[in-house]
């Protein structure tokens, strides 16, 4: 398996300069998801063959003029008199990384596991003086026998959107609190990622499959995400060696649609909610499938009004460590729209990984979009575990029933 | 002549015949007197100078990938030299004061963390910039690379072998018998040296063109070190180039933008003080960067009360040269403390180009020479786009002023440089023919937006 050869590194700034003294400040949302980022890796199987470094330097120009666009991206992290996060747009820039690996992105994939896939990602943590870093590092690794990733990974955190109120009780509350009260323990396991495909049919399959057996014709039928979602929480919840019940798990949500903001809106708007797996049965996928939907639809705008709300008036004298790390989390990412990103020719990826981290605790199951042709409910499903877990899950029989291709499995002996 | 021709008006028509009746005639003497007069005239012509004439110049305009906003300035200023706040802070404080802009540039190489100042990455730089250059001027003179019968390259601190001048030479497939010149090593007055170089060359070589080209290539100068005095380059110097078409062709004079008049040469380096206050060398740690007296502005004033005692009596009028002439015999003989006059240049001139060295410069100079805010507009504007491109920020100064609007046909402009060594050289130019907007340059796309307020300091 070929090496990621690093190049260099590189600050990149955009193309116009930001008028001075611009502020934007950070929402509660996003500032309770400070420890946590995103990796993501776009894979592009470029036809034309070019001369080293050409694409990267056409890359580095597109960013140029994208970032005049987004004088967030390059301003740098301030603590307010309050002692919470804003960012001052100061034109500072984003870090960008170039690497060169030898071989096909095809080759490349065919062998890739979650250690080296990391590879493909730069991140810096934070160090001391927060204002020279930068929340943005973008990768790009041309691949020598044509191809390119490009990752652009990122500090959670971002813009705020418009907060309302009302009391009400709410449920979301539960995976906040208990991420702030519980500090999660410094884990020796050693996390894999194994990534599945679930072309239409199967989806439709296992759609099916976790219809409630009595269900109303006139119910709308179950999403995607419900019944992917349901299969891997019972099945992840049976490699764990859960008798009774099933493992508690958190949704995490995109909440853009129900507060009614754009698509292009600019800020956290992933949210928690908690869904308790007692009295379900391994292999009852309907009535997990039902939690789940239930969970989903109480997050309506109120809700999350409301969560806002209480979350600024919680006293956070330092937000959780890791909102990821209290207990399996199942995250939504199928309206990513990751595979637009078209590159030039008309190229879309080829591939396009996620990853949240810091990855502790349970384990994660990422719901992701799928690249067009079979279908709009084909998805990739990216299941983070132990990597004993992991295994287990593989060789999982309803799992192996649906036949998903395996994008990703575990590699142990290549190399 | 006027006495005469008064004396022929006062005398009559008759008068006039008999005289020319009483002046004897012979041929032979009508001949020679003849050939005496057609010998002067001839004798005149030939050993009158040559005029110059400046047929048109391109200034290089970086990508703006290589923009460099003040904060990642000083953010990798504090990445790299993290071992020494002091050093960091000083040059915080150097560039808010420093007058430039936002959107100067610096090559690729020292964009990286930490910079990569590596000879191909100078190359590259020395590439991209004199190879734009060259190919802009070309466009707008038509002329082809076989026409250049003299090259003149000059970059103050990057000097390969083979030499920039070769490597315009391979680029362009120069003739094999051009006469190519690379001069390294004379700072940032050295643009001015390689015109009076040309100028030289063709007066003796007549119906020729000359390709000059200023730079200064940033890549390899680089400080990495920590002394103060050493890292104000790394503040002010910027990407920038230029490259100038003269011609001595009769035919170019109707095209030509720009008639060169005077060059005239200040050299300080007799004097020690002056010799080291723009010194190149190693810092404690070993580390090579280009030392900055705090003298400076001093010798930069001597060097240029220097030089304007020798171009004064060149280009102003008559009377500020008599009330110069009146108060300097008035110091020596009557009353020393008598306030030196100082000639007021804006009648000798309509245009100003101060190298764009630092602000302290251009705020010394327009003190000294008592000029007006518009008059050093081009140089502080430059300061603020580009920074300090060394040798070539004349040409960035000269394109604003066409970019205005503001050269017409006959105005003079007077572009005065300094350099290590000490230099003070200076250049007179008259306009050929009003410069017409919009012009192609690279105030192209941001005229509009100059003049700036540029405020005494920009709070980083």
């Amino acid at each position: 398996m070929a090496e990621v050869l690093f190049i260099c590194k590189r600050t990149v700034s955009s193309s116009k300069p930001v008028q001075p003294g611009q502020i934007s400040p950070l929402s509660i949302l996003d500032r309770v998801m400070e420890h946590n980022h995103l990796r993501v890796v776009f894979y592009y199987g470029l036809q034309t063959r070019r001369r080293a470094g050409e694409l990267t330097k056409k890359l580095r120009e597109s960013i140029t003029d994208m970032l005049s666009a987004f004088p967030v991206v390059t301003g740098r992290l301030l603590r307010t008199s309050e002692g919470d996060w804003t960012i001052k747009c100061n034109d500072a820039g984003v870090r960008m990384v170039e690497a060169r690996v030898e071989g096909t992105v095809d080759e490349w994939l065919k062998n890739v596991d979650r250690e080296k896939e990391l590879k493909l990602v730069h991140w810096e943590e934070m160090f001391q003086r927060q204002y020279f870093w930068s929340t943005f590092y973008v990768q790009i690794t041309e691949f020598e026998g044509g191809g390119l990733a490009v990752a652009p990974p990122f500090f959670h955190p971002l813009p705020p959107p418009r907060t309302g109120k009302k009391n009400r009780n709410f449920h979301s509350i539960n995976h906040y609190k208990s991420a702030k009260e519980n500090s999660v323990p410094a884990s020796d396991t050693k996390q894999t990622t194994i990534t599945l495909k679930f072309n239409q049919e199967m989806v439709k399959n296992c759609i099916n499959m976790a219809r409630t057996t009595n269900a109303d014709n006139c119910q709308p039928s179950l999403t995607p995400f419900e019944a992917l979602a349901a299969l891997f929480w019972t099945r992840i919840s049976k490699v764990k060696g859960m008798k009774s019940g099933l493992v508690d798990m958190s949704l995490c949500l995109d909440v853009r649609k129900v507060l009614g903001l754009e698509k292009g809106f600019f800020g956290n708007c992933m949210v928690y909610n908690r869904v308790q797996g007692d009295g379900i049965q391994e292999n009852d996928l309907s009535k997990a499938a039902g939690f789940i939907r239930e969970a989903v639809f109480k997050i309506d705008r109120d809700e999350v009004m409301d969560l806002i709300e209480w979350l600024e008036q919680e006293n956070w004298k330092t937000y959780p460590s890791c909102m990821n790390g209290s207990c399996l989390i199942c995250a939504n990412l199928e309206n990513m729209n990751s595979y637009s990103a078209v590159f030039e020719e008309n190229s879309s990826p080829l591939r396009v990984s996620y990853y949240i981290e810091p990855s502790v605790g349970a384990g994660q199951i990422l719901i992701l979009p799928s690249p067009g042709g079979d279908g709009p409910c084909s998805r990739v499903v990216s299941v983070t575990l132990p990597e004993v877990e992991a295994e287990k899950l593989l060789e999982d029989g309803l799992i192996k029933q649906f036949g998903p291709t395996i994008w990703m499995g575990l590699n142990r002996n290549l190399c | 002549m006027l006495a005469v021709f008064l004396e022929i008006l006062r005398l009559g028509p008759e008068e006039i015949l008999l005289l020319w009746n009483s002046l004897h005639f012979d041929l032979v003497q009508v001949l020679c007197s003849l050939f005496l007069v057609i010998f002067i005239a001839t004798f005149y012509f030939m050993s009158k100078p040559r005029s110059i004439y400046l047929v048109d110049y391109s200034c290089y305009k970086p990508p703006v990938t290589c923009r460099v906003p003040f904060s990642t300035f000083m953010e990798h200023s504090r990445l790299i030299l993290k071992d020494n706040p002091k050093s960091v802070d000083f040059q915080m404080r150097i560039l808010e004061r420093s007058g430039l802009g936002e959107e100067t540039c610096l090559p690729p190489a020292i964009h990286y963390i930490p910079p990569t100042p590596t000879m191909e990455a100078a190359r590259g730089e020395a590439e991209v910039v004199l190879f734009s250059a060259i190919d802009s001027l070309m466009e707008k003179t038509g002329i082809r690379p076989k026409d250049i019968d003299i090259l003149i390259v000059n970059c103050s601190l990057f000097s390969p072998t083979p030499s920039l001048s070769a490597m315009v030479v391979n680029k362009y497939k120069l003739r094999s018998n051009v006469k190519s010149f690379n001069l390294s090593g004379m700072g940032c007055s050295a643009g001015l040296i390689s015109i009076d170089l040309a100028r030289d060359l063709l007066q003796v070589h007549p119906n020729s063109n000359a390709l000059v080209i200023s730079t200064e290539i940033i890549t390899p100068n680089y400080y990495k070190g920590s002394e103060r005095a050493m890292l104000l380059p790394n503040c002010l110097f910027r990407m920038g180039g230029a490259a100038i078409l003269l011609s001595n062709k009769r035919r170019d004079s109707a095209r030509a933008k720009y008639k060169l008049v005077h060059v005239v040469r200040t050299h300080k380096g007799a004097d020690d003080k002056a010799y080291r206050c723009v010194y190149e060398q190693e810092d404690p740690e070993g580390k090579v960067g280009i030392n900055l007296s705090k003298d400076l502005m001093v010798i930069a004033g001597e060097a240029l009360k220097s030089n304007i005692t020798t171009i004064g009596p060149l280009v102003l009028p008559a009377s500020e040269q008599l009330l110069f002439l009146f108060t300097l015999i008035g110091r020596k003989m009557f009353n020393p403390k008598w306030k030196p006059y100082i000639p007021d240049f804006k009648q000798a001139f309509e245009h100003f180009c101060i190298h764009a060295g630092g602000r302290a410069v251009i705020d010394e100079l327009q003190k000294n020479l008592q000029l007006s805010a518009e008059h050093v507009e081009a140089s502080r504007m430059t300061l603020h786009r580009f920074g300090n491109t060394s040798s070539s920020s004349l040409w960035y100064e000269m394109s604003y002023i066409e970019a205005k609007g503001r050269m017409k046909k006959g105005d003079r402009v007077w572009q005065i440089a300094f350099g290590s060594g000490f230099k003070c050289n200076s250049a007179v130019w008259k306009c050929n023919r009003t410069i017409k907007t919009p012009t192609d340059g690279p105030w192209q796309d941001c005229i509009d937006r100059y003049p700036v307020h540029i405020p005494e300091i920009v709070k980083l």
